[in-house]
Parts: structure tokens; sequence; C-alpha cells
């Protein structure tokens, strides 16, 4: 363990040792995102409900100025200075995340990969987040359904270091492979979530070019997403149906509009809701992670919980929320006695 | 020299032919390259990118950088959007308050590099790191969709396949040249960028040159930000993340030298068109995502290859003048 992080530990111990009773616990829980994104906004918002309901002393949410590893790993390391001692991380990068989750163990602080997974072995309690590659195979089964089983499709999805985006790859292709023949994959456009401007021109590109032989997009970033519904909205083209992801009100306002067949939520609300309870069980009341609980296994882990996924179609598409909370609540109920062992 | 053969010593003649070789290729392979909705989309990358461009070429013609025209940029776009989604600000005055925002930012970077002595690499990379911080301070890394609708119009609206966005960009085009190649600051900017000393020692003054640049480029920034904001319909604080790159390629494809005392603006615009031809070659040969990043940087190296070789065969170029 670095001598740098033995020292921050310590006195972050000490401190709050001597704040203790303060507070309920003393847990204090950073939750960070690689970089800024719409998608994380919810984790707010789930934080300071969980801190709310379970007493947390602390559960923030902390963004890098940049989608930069050294940014984030910085960013994890301030923190850890400032006392904080339990971390919700989406990874950067799936292996050298592992790296400062590392060094957050041996200091004796615990780390949930969240909203994308690290590569095993990793020092991660587990990894919590959307079944990536299973909501992109019922959102391309969902636009296949919407062209009624035949026709060409384009995938729009996020960046290549994303850990995420290869297996949204796949299940594109898989769900598209299960047509026999009847739905053809004419493109996937990769490495488009990092700013909206490099999304628009690349979508539009291939709108432009291609428009006329395209029934159907799938996309699976939030960014694409976006930039896909402003432009079939622009083009006012309501032939190309297009199951969209996540909730950006201008996603939302294409699917009440029509350009948009529907989108798959996904639930980072629940993901730093229950992620921060977990760290208040665990860092404040002595429990431990179920070894023999049961994990699901995905491409970068044996240890994945689903933090949930539904397809929204323009039925409810204003009570959105709703959806995702019953799906946070319903993994309450049985969360802890399923995941967690506590004395 | 009669007059074709000043026309084949012009700094852009190889990247007009470059263009329009790559341009017949592309609709070879792909006739649909040619729609007017395909030529919207070029033309509207064009408009955003050359103003960016622009930007940066103003501060490498006095033979500085700005690593904070993005950040720039982007705190702009946000105040610009914010300010009329919180504030209610009508349009007019949302983009007074922006021009004079990039405006001021630009003025800050060109006092603070003039008065500290510093160089603009490390001037601008921290107010990179400080307009950056405030955009994501003012958003929580949140995107404002209060945008008015004739800011989205006119990031959407077009005559056949011109978008609208050349009322700006083209007037920003001509007087950026007009502002360089004809009048007195213009002038002593290229003669300070080409030679410091010299230029102080003739009586020109280094405080007006590198702050009058500066803050020229923020208004540039300001200009292209809101552009942005336009065409995407939403102010987010990743607008201007992906700048940096093609602020520097564009000019230096178009010829200009890095050290300063020449900027080609005719040879920016068809670096940038050179940009924007690669990119949709890219996405319209459906490139493998993986690959894309290696074969840009890589045709964007033959461009500006192909470009001073030509150069060099003629005896011509700016780095050849220069020595």
């Amino acid at each position: 363990m670095p001598r740098y992080l033995e020292r921050i530990a310590g006195a972050a111990g000490a401190l709050l040792l001597a704040t203790a009773p303060a507070m309920d616990t003393d847990v204090k829980v950073g939750l960070v995102p690689g970089g800024p994104h719409p998608y994380f906004a919810n984790w707010e918002q789930g934080a300071k409900d969980a801190k709310k309901d379970f007493g947390i002393a602390a559960a923030d949410y902390k963004v890098p100025a940049k989608w930069e590893l050294g940014l984030q790993n910085q960013l994890i390391e301030n923190l850890t200075a400032q006392g904080y001692n339990a971390f919700l991380i989406f990874p950067g990068d799936p292996v050298a995340t592992n790296s400062p989750m590392a060094d957050l163990q041996a200091a004796g602080i615990p780390s949930i990969a969240t909203a994308g997974c690290t590569k095993d072995p990793t020092p991660a309690l587990f990894c919590f987040g959307t079944d990536t590659g299973h909501s992109a195979y019922l959102g391309a089964k969902e636009l296949i359904k919407a062209l009624g089983g035949k026709g060409t499709i384009v995938h729009f999805t996020g960046n290549l270091v994303d850990p995420n985006t290869q297996l949204r790859m796949d299940a594109v292709a898989q769900a598209v492979k299960e047509s026999n023949g009847a739905v053809k994959l004419l493109q996937t456009i990769a490495d488009i979530d990092r700013t909206p401007q490099e999304a628009d021109e690349k979508i539009n590109a291939l709108l432009a070019a291609r428009g006329k032989e395209i029934d159907g997009i799938i996309t699976t970033a939030w960014l694409p997403a976006v930039s896909s519904a402003t432009a079939l909205r622009r083009i006012g083209d309501k032939r190309i149906q297009m199951v969209g992801i996540d909730h950006d009100p201008v996603v939302l306002a294409a699917i009440k509009d029509g350009f948009v067949h529907g989108t798959m939520l996904q639930n980072p609300y629940g993901q730093a809701y229950i992620g921060s309870y977990v760290m208040e069980e665990i860092v404040g009341h002595g429990c431990k992670v179920n070894d023999k609980a049961p994990f699901k296994s995905v491409a970068l882990t044996n240890r994945f919980i689903d933090s949930g996924t539904a397809f929204q179609g323009i039925d409810g598409v204003d009570h959105f929320e709703n959806s995702m909370k019953a799906v946070t609540a319903e993994l309450m109920k049985t969360f802890k006695a399923t995941y967690l062992i506590c004395p | 020299m009669t007059r074709w053969g000043r026309l084949l010593r012009a700094d852009w003649i190889g990247l007009a032919v470059l263009i329009v070789a790559g341009a017949a290729a592309l609709s070879l392979a792909r006739p649909e390259f040619l729609t007017p909705y395909n030529i919207d989309v070029i033309l509207v990358g064009f408009c955003l990118t050359v103003v960016v461009a622009l930007g940066q070429g103003i501060i490498i013609a006095i033979g500085h950088m700005n690593l904070a025209l993005g950040a720039t940029g982007c705190l702009v776009a946000v105040a610009f959007g914010g300010s009329m989604q919180f504030w209610g600000l009508p349009t007019w005055a949302a983009v007074l308050f922006g021009l004079l925002l990039g405006t001021a930012c630009g003025f800050v970077n060109g006092w603070l590099t003039y008065r500290s002595g510093l160089t603009s690499f490390i001037v601008t990379l921290a107010t990179l790191s400080i307009f950056k911080g405030a955009s994501l301070g003012i958003t929580e890394a949140q995107s404002f969709n209060g945008i008015s609708d004739a800011v989205k119009a006119f990031g959407s609206d077009r005559w056949g396949p011109l978008p609208e966005m050349l009322l700006v960009a083209v007037p920003v085009v001509l007087a950026t040249a007009l502002f360089l190649g004809r009048t007195i600051p213009g002038r002593q900017m290229l003669a300070y960028g080409g030679n410091p000393n010299a230029a102080e020692l003739s009586g020109i003054s280094r405080a007006r040159v590198v702050i009058l640049a500066h803050t020229l480029s923020g208004l540039l920034a300001a200009v292209a930000g809101m552009m942005t904001v336009a065409r995407l319909q939403i102010a987010t604080p990743t607008i201007g993340d992906e700048w940096l790159i093609a602020s520097f390629a564009a000019p230096v494809i178009g010829g200009a030298v890095l050290s300063g005392g020449h900027f080609p603006v005719a040879g920016t615009c068809l670096g940038v068109l050179v940009i924007a031809l690669i990119n949709q070659a890219l996405v319209l040969l459906a490139v493998d995502p993986f690959y894309v990043q290696v074969l840009l940087g890589l045709l964007i190296l033959a461009a500006v290859g192909a470009n001073r070789l030509r150069e060099a065969r003629l005896g011509t170029g700016p780095t050849l003048r220069l020595s």
C-alpha cells in the first residue's frame, strides 16, 4: 500500500473518530463517475435519498472535470484525503481502475464498480450496474419487433474504452443473428458518447448518405440517443424506427411525438441509492459481502448484480421515474438478505 | 510570373485539388454523397469547425497557442443556454451575454500572458481548467435544454443544401481574412508572430498585439460555442472537448506556421473541409470503429504531407520562406 494512502487513511480515520458522536455512523461515501455525463445525474439524487433514509454521514457525488483516467484517480485520492471511506466508482478503464481500487482496499476502504465493471481479478466488492448486454439485446429485440421482424438497422453506441461498449455491440449482433437473415446490421458507429457534437456529425453523415437504406436505429449510449432523436426530428422522419436508451428529455419528447419508438431505461438512481446503502451496512455496521450470493457472470466479472432495466414506450412516458423507483424498491426488498452477511 | 504560375504556387491549391479528388471519389463510391441533406451535413460541420480553427489561428498568427479555446466555448455555451433557461433572457440578450463573456475570457488570457510573462501555453492551460471547472460548476454536469426556438431554428434550418449557419461562418471567415490581410492591427499581429523582437523594435506594442489576439480568439470561441448550442439544441459541459485537435490540425493542414507570422485563412478553410471529408469518408465507408482513430490520424498526416511536398517542389511554403 502506498505510504501516502496509509497516512491519508490514518488521518481520515482519526478525524472521523473525533467527529463520530455527531453522526449516525462515520460512513462517507464518494460517488465518482468517469467524467461529466448526464447519465450520472440521478446518482446525486439517489445518494441524497440514501443519506437521508439510512443516516449516512455523507454520500456525495463528485465529478472529474474530464473523461481522463488520471483525473478520476486524482479525484479519488483527494476524496480519500478528505475522509471518504467508501466509494462507488464508474471504472474509467476496466483494467486500469483496478489499480486505484487496490490502493483503496489496502487502506481498508471498500469500493463497488458501479454502472460499469472492472475486470476480474478485481478489488471491487462487486459490480453493480445495468446488465448492458442484456439491455442492448432487449432493445434490439424491441426494435426488430417494431420493424415487423425484418429490415436494415444501424447501431450507434458508446466509447470504445467503456467496458460496456463491446458487450452492447455483441448483444445487438446476437439479436440480429437470431433473425436468421431477416434483419441486417448495416453499420455500427462507436466512440460517439463523449461530446454531442461528435455524435451529431457522424449520425447525420450516415443518415444523409444511407438514410434510405435504414429501417431502424438502435442506440445504446446516452449522447447517440439524443443526437439520433434530434436528427430524426430535424428531418421529420417517422419511417425509421428507433429504440434509444436512458431518459434524456430530448429522447422522451421524441417518444411522445412519435419520432422514437421507445427507450431502454437504466437505473442510475437505484445504483447510487442501493450502493450507498450497502456501504453504510459494510463500513458502518460490519456487514460483509456474501461470497456465495447468486451473482451473475458477465464478460468482465463473475460478481455482477443487475440494477435493472425496462423498455419504456409511449405509454407512461411522462412517469418513467416511477418505473425505476419501483425497480429499486424491488431490489431493496431482498438485497441485504441475498448479498450481505451481517453480524 | 503568369497568372497560372501564381495560382499553382498558392497555399491552398494542393488542398483544393485534394478536396475535389476526394469528393469525386466519395461521390463515385456513394452517389448519395451529393444529396442536399449530405451537403448540408458537411457544411454545418464546416461552419462550426472553421470558426474554431480561426479562433486558434488568430493566436497561431502571433506564435502563441490557446489551449483554453474549447473551455471558453464551453463556458459560453452553458452560460448562453443557462441564461435562456433560468434567467429567461431573450435570444438577442443571451447572444450578447455570450459574446461579452467569451471576449472577457479571451481578454483575461491575453492580459495574463502579457503581464505575467509566462507562455500562452501555461496561461491557457490554467484558464482551461478554470473555465472548464466553472462550466461544470454551473451545470453540475447536466445539460441545459431551455434553448429558445429561434436558436434551435438557426441550427436546423437550411435553404436547399445551404445551412443558415453560413450566415455567421462566412462573415467570420471574410472578416478574419480582411483583418489579418488589410488592417494595421492584423498586419502588426503577423509581423509580431514572424519576429517579435523586430516587431517591438519597429514600434509595435507587444501588449496590444497579445491582448488583442487573445481577445479575438475568445470572441470566436464564443461564436463557435453558441453555434454549437444552436446545432445540438442543448448546452452541455462537454461542448468544446474535441475542439483542440481540429483547431490546430485545420490551420496546419492549410499551411499555417505554428511559430507565427503566417496564417492563411483560405488554406485553413480548406483544411477544415479536408477534415470534414475525411470524417465523412470514415463513416460512409463503414470503417471498423476500432480503427477509425488510426485512419483519421494517418489521413490527416497524409493531407499535411501532400501539401508540404507540393510546396517543397515548388520552392514555396511558409517554412521555406522564413528560412
